[in-house]
């Protein structure tokens, strides 16, 4: 049943996407792409409290469900900030990558077909996956405004003006300051799932080697994180430069998965 | 009981003729009464902007109405001979769909502005409130209202800028957001530059200052504007803090180089920085627009966006033609349309 939660909730976040695109092509607001995504996030709830009922512990224990949990995690920020700051084209930007971490977590092997319950979970550890994977959904939202800002930047600069893509994407100032509250709101997340992953007991010299291992590349993360918002806050840097910094870091710190 | 239409616009009549006909818009309810107060009219109505005077009436003959009307104008404003030459008529489904056209723009001096809106309303508004309208005027122009709201809504005829000032202006917004935190320089103090710098603290725009090279004018332009003067010599140092460069001086070769805004990108680190040349030649070398954060918008490129927001919206005439003869039919107002136009 699990399955076709996700499969449900991807064609929800699909439909949502292609809609949005192509209201945003006809010069057109995307008033339904909230609709859309608030009913794949529905999907995407009661996807991981079904795994999470089987595995008796916070979802995270396949690759899959690290996947489906970053989704929500995005889908989730985007309707906390999306009409906070009045950016309804968010979410044709969004939808799209929700569609592919569910995607990528739907191939075979992603997900575990028979989850096993998890016993003597340690609330460290849960502290540490759901706060770091949140901390992502904020960072994701944050190469997603990226992203948009790169867009605008180049129509602004080359002069092309006319698209519909265009006349619906907010201001750059706008955007900026998304960009920079998501990275501070995602480095603050990441710091305490880093913390808390700190705090995990170890209970052989084997458990010791991979949350170690799985640690110092999150502390890479977190310190590219923490190196661009100094180096912000501090210096300043270009609009074009933190996007693409944003957007950079972010696909390289998806790398972290890898130590799980 | 039949409609009439009798007006004219800035495509009939000069303005030396059309400022005779001009109402206040304190006496529009009065002249409105004047009209249904004539023989054999029961409803009258008067729309005064800049740029039409028209008279709207229900009488049960239409011929003997626009004479009557015209007799009345003539005594009123004593007209010349000829000047009623200037005056379009038009009757039943003709004077209606002719104001729907207005009341959406289509029949302004600036295609689609939306302005006009407003002041018919006022009108209408005025005189309703002095009792000169009833069930056919009523009714016409709430029909009208509704149709020049679905006409903007559902078309493109309002989009886009159509002037330099507006397009930067809007430029401006797409790179700012709110201009209430965003402060603007002014180089040199020409008229051009006056203006957009007028539309931009008209929008908002916290602070302005002037930099020119005789300081009295940059002065003098400062206090009408309620800015601050810099002297010219000065202006790289306030680049710090500004968001918007509005340069426009007589000068024959660039004042702003590269290397005036290098110095200043480490203060404003690196913040978004605007800058609209609208001087010709130009005053800013191009290469500044080569610097990331800067986004610099020459006359030339300031005016192309314009003609293109007038261009598109020209395109959109026949779709608004449509829904109006649409709606008009919806409330049995529309007939056959006179092949000819409008006669203006």
């Amino acid at each position: 049943m699990d399955r076709w939660l996700l499969i449900a909730s991807t064609l929800l976040a699909l439909i949502g996407s292609v809609r949005g695109g192509l209201a945003v092509h006809r010069g057109r607001r995307s008033r339904s792409t909230v609709l859309w995504l608030g009913a794949a996030m529905v999907c995407q709830l009661a996807f991981l409290a079904h795994r999470g009922q089987l595995r008796g512990v916070c979802p995270l224990a396949d690759r899959g469900e690290i996947l489906v949990f970053l989704a929500w995690s995005l889908t989730l920020f985007y309707l906390l900030v999306g009409p906070a700051y009045r950016i309804s084209l968010l979410g044709v930007f969004s939808a799209p990558v929700v569609v592919v971490f569910q995607a990528v977590a739907l191939v075979p092997g992603a997900l575990d077909a028979q989850p096993r319950g998890i016993t003597g979970g340690n609330p460290w550890h849960e502290m540490h996956s759901a706060t770091s994977v949140l901390g992502y959904g904020a960072l994701a939202l944050a190469s997603v405004a990226g992203v948009m800002f790169l867009v605008l930047d180049r129509q602004l600069k080359q002069h092309h003006l006319q698209s519909g893509l265009f006349q619906r994407l907010p201001p750059v100032r706008e955007l900026l300051v998304s960009m920079v509250r998501l990275l501070w709101l995602g480095g603050g997340l990441l710091s305490l799932g880093i913390l808390a992953g700190m705090l995990m007991p170890r209970d052989s010299q084997a458990d010791h080697h991979m949350i170690a291992g799985h640690l110092i590349a999150a502390l890479v993360v977190w310190t590219g994180y923490a190196v661009l918002l100094g180096v912000h806050r501090v210096r300043g840097l270009t609009g074009r430069r933190l996007a693409l910094l944003t957007v950079a870091w972010f696909i390289l710190s998806l790398g972290v998965f890898a130590f799980i | 009981m039949e409609l009439l239409c009798l007006g004219l616009n800035h495509r009939t009549a000069p303005v030396e003729v059309r400022e005779r006909f001009a109402v206040g818009n304190k006496k529009l309810g009065a002249a409105a009464c004047e009209l249904s107060a004539m023989t054999g009219v029961s409803e009258g109505l008067v729309i005064s902007t800049c740029n039409r005077t028209e008279y709207y009436l229900v009488a049960s003959d239409t011929r003997e109405a626009f004479a009557l009307l015209e007799s009345h104008l003539a005594e009123k404003i004593q007209i010349d001979a000829g000047v009623a030459d200037h005056f379009y008529r038009m009757e039943k489904t003709d004077a209606a769909r002719h104001l729907c056209r207005v009341v959406s723009g289509l029949d302004s001096m600036l295609l689609g502005e939306t302005e006009i809106f407003g002041q018919v309303k006022q009108s209408y508004q005025a005189a309703l409130e002095a009792g000169a309208t009833a069930g056919v005027l009523n009714r016409l122009f709430q029909r009208a209202f509704g149709v020049g709201k679905k006409v903007r809504t559902e078309t493109s005829i309002q989009h886009g800028s159509t002037s330099v000032g507006n397009v930067a202006v809007d430029l401006a917004e797409k790179i700012f957001g709110h201009l209430k935190d965003s402060e603007v320089m002014i180089l040199g103090a020409g008229e051009m530059s006056r203006i957009t710098a007028q539309s931009l603290v008209s929008r908002g725009a916290r602070s302005i200052f002037v930099a020119n090279r005789s300081y009295d004018r940059a002065v003098e332009l400062a206090t009408e504007m309620g800015g601050s003067a810099v002297r010219f010599d000065a202006w790289q140092k306030v680049l710090e803090r500004v968001d918007v460069v509005i340069s426009s001086t007589g000068c024959p070769f660039p004042i702003v180089h590269r290397a005036d805004v290098e110095p200043a990108r480490h203060a404003r680190k690196f913040r978004p920085l605007f800058f609209i040349d609208i001087a010709v030649p130009r005053d800013i070398d191009p290469a500044v627009g080569e610097i990331e954060e800067v986004y610099l918008y020459d006359i030339d490129t300031l005016e192309q966006l314009a003609q293109r927001a007038r261009g598109s919206r020209q395109l959109q005439i026949d779709e608004c033609e449509r829904i109006i003869d649409i709606e008009l039919a919806k409330f049995n107002l529309a007939g056959t349309r006179d092949p000819r136009g409008q006669g203006e």
